[in-house]
């Protein structure tokens, strides 16, 4: 973790009535630095938490959140919830596997975007709907899908 | 009957996620009514009163939860249940993003009235920035004196922590939760013991949903009895519902418990089905409730009426399937995501979700045998009221009245080998 984040750590640690609840909090803290929870940092958390390496992991893969592989830096994720699939959702995700030439859960080659299909993300109501790095995009398009590809490719490119 | 609105009340005035603008709209009057002017026993009595009832899923009576916590001085917990994620249900999302001081002020309001100091409101890691709008909500209630060591001069030290979960359906269950708030993998624990004597940190704890606690404002602002008077006798009040699917106004709406028969929410409030098309079934309650059919949508929208109807109200999540829709795929769907969601703690919904998939997945692909039904109807039975938590009853809720309501349409998937749908929706 970098120096910001340990100092957030260490404030995590005596935050809730017993020092067991931050450890979610800390692997929080893990995958929004890295866009995933690296083998080193296991055992940076485990050591704050006073706790096995093992008994992290056994936490950490239980959530959906937390990966094991590194995600690109937009991490496209693509609701496909009943609601949403009534929707098209099927269609988004073809669109977007198509699009970036990735697998399901595959990241593209410049590490750029990485995308998933995910279970029900509470957007019902603005079905179909898609997360980019956990920001709702509610009733989506695959034209606003497409804007936003090019977007962030071009903004990379131009070194931003 | 249209919409009723306590909750939603002030929902579309603009800027109410901000404190200002939420007290000029007689914001925080409850908590100052409960914490300056009555016991927290009063506040307790006026719960049991409005015969609230828990609007996650259960529907358990509120006033008796809180009335379960032993009076024997060891710390108490107050657990707001933020994991909204029971698909097709969305409504507490909205009462997050948009009127998060309602949802301050019932968590408040309830902590004073049970005795808690600290409160805690546990949010799916999707929320992250609702997370962000409670914490700066929460900063500006700190700052007006409602949240602190000394809430509004009272001498009365409420504090509220917020906790991100990290993508785990079965973390709205609330023992999963409180493991989750622990620090843990999130499977349920065994019950008994129940959380009101061994919660979180194993003290004394009430868990209630987003919608539960936020309905608490109202209560305290009218009184258990006036609000009582709202919905039926055994369902009272207003509660929200999450219209989603083939639908033409998907929304969250809010009505009085009752009031309402499922067709008019759909047709008068929800827009009815979209155009050229008719509605085929609906899930009235969160995708773990059981299917109705178009001939029983004059059942009015409470508990009591809906239960009698073979289905639940559970989270008012209302999922509406319109005739482009094949009822095993959808069935199928749904158990994609039960399966994933299986914390696989106990045999039956581990491997009984697993099984159910993939029979499901083969006959909508083409490759259904005979006697795959059957197979189905066995492995529900046998998942039926033998786990640990309501996860595995969940999962068969829609397929097992699918089954029953659509038998036919399963059969023709065998016979004709594929799905007579097409693949218009999956």
């Amino acid at each position: 973790m970098n120096a910001e984040n340990l100092a957030k750590a260490n404030d995590l640690l005596h935050r809730f009535p017993k020092k067991s609840s931050a450890l979610i909090p800390l692997l929080h803290l893990v995958e929004d630095e890295f866009g995933y929870i690296p083998e080193a940092e296991v055992q940076v958390v485990a050591d704050l938490m006073r706790v096995t390496p093992a008994y992290v992991e056994g936490v950490l893969t239980f959530y959906t959140l937390f990966h094991r592989q590194p995600t690109g830096k937009y991490l496209i994720q693509v609701c496909r919830g009943l609601s949403c699939q009534l929707n098209g959702a099927d269609e988004l995700s073809r669109f977007l596997y198509e699009e970036l030439g990735v697998q399901r859960s595959g990241t593209t080659a410049d590490g750029l975007f990485t995308v998933e299909e995910v279970e029900c993300i509470a957007l019902c109501k603005n079905a179909p709907a898609v997360q980019i790095n956990l920001d709702f995009y509610p009733n989506v398009t695959k034209e606003q899908l497409r804007s936003f590809l090019d977007k962030a490719a071009k903004e990379v490119r131009s070194g931003a | 009957m249209p919409e009723k609105r306590l909750l939603f009340k002030n929902i579309d005035v603009p800027g109410i996620d901000g404190i200002e603008v939420y007290e000029q709209h007689g914001g925080y009057q409850s908590l100052r009514k409960a914490v300056l002017d009555m016991t927290p026993d009063a506040v307790l009595q006026e719960v049991m009163t409005s015969n609230l009832r828990g609007r996650g899923g259960a529907g358990f009576p509120t006033g008796r939860k809180w009335s379960f916590l032993p009076k024997d001085g060891r710390t108490r917990y107050l657990v707001c249940n933020g994991d909204e994620s029971e698909p097709g249900t969305c409504k507490d999302q909205e009462i997050i993003y948009r009127i998060p001081h309602l949802l301050i002020e019932g968590v408040l309001a309830s902590a004073y009235a049970i005795g808690a100091e600290d409160a805690f409101i546990y949010l799916r890691g999707e929320f992250k920035t609702g997370y962000a709008v409670l914490e700066r909500a929460i900063a500006e209630a700190r700052a007006k004196g409602y949240v602190g060591d000394n809430v509004l001069g009272s001498g009365k030290r409420i504090e509220i922590t917020l906790y991100l979960g990290a993508g785990a359906y079965i973390c709205g269950e609330e023992t999963a939760l409180l493991e989750s708030l622990e620090g843990k993998r999130g499977n349920p624990r065994l019950k008994p013991p129940f959380p009101a004597t061994a919660g979180l940190y194993g003290m004394p704890t009430v868990v209630n949903n987003v919608e539960t606690l936020s309905a608490v404002v109202p209560i305290i602002e009218m009184g258990g009895a006036e609000y009582a008077k709202l919905g039926t006798e055994r369902s009272a009040g207003t509660k929200l519902f999450s219209v989603s699917g083939n639908v033409k106004r998907p929304g969250n709406y809010e009505v009085e418990l009752g009031k309402v028969t499922l067709r008019e929410l759909l047709y008068d409030i929800a827009g009815g089905p979209p155009d050229g098309h008719e509605f085929k079934a609906v899930i009235p309650g969160g995708s773990s409730v059981p299917f109705l059919t178009p001939d029983t949508f004059d059942t009015p929208l409470d508990y009591e009426s809906l239960q009698a109807a073979g289905t639940m109200l559970g989270s008012g999540g209302v999922i509406v399937l319109d005739d482009r829709a094949c009822i095993a795929g959808s069935t199928l769907r749904l158990m994609e995501f039960y399966r994933h969601e299986s914390c696989g703690k106990c045999t039956p919904c581990r491997e009984g979700t697993m099984w159910l998939n993939q029979i499901l997945q083969r006959i909508e692909s083409g490759e259904g045998r005979p006697g795959d039904l059957e197979t189905l109807e066995d492995l529900c039975s046998n998942i039926d009221g033998q786990t640990f938590c309501p996860l595995g009853d969940a999962a068969i809720g829609a397929l097992r009245s699918g089954l029953k309501l659509f038998h036919d349409e399963f059969e023709a998937h065998i016979t004709k080998g594929g799905c007579p749908m097409g693949e218009v929706v999956r």
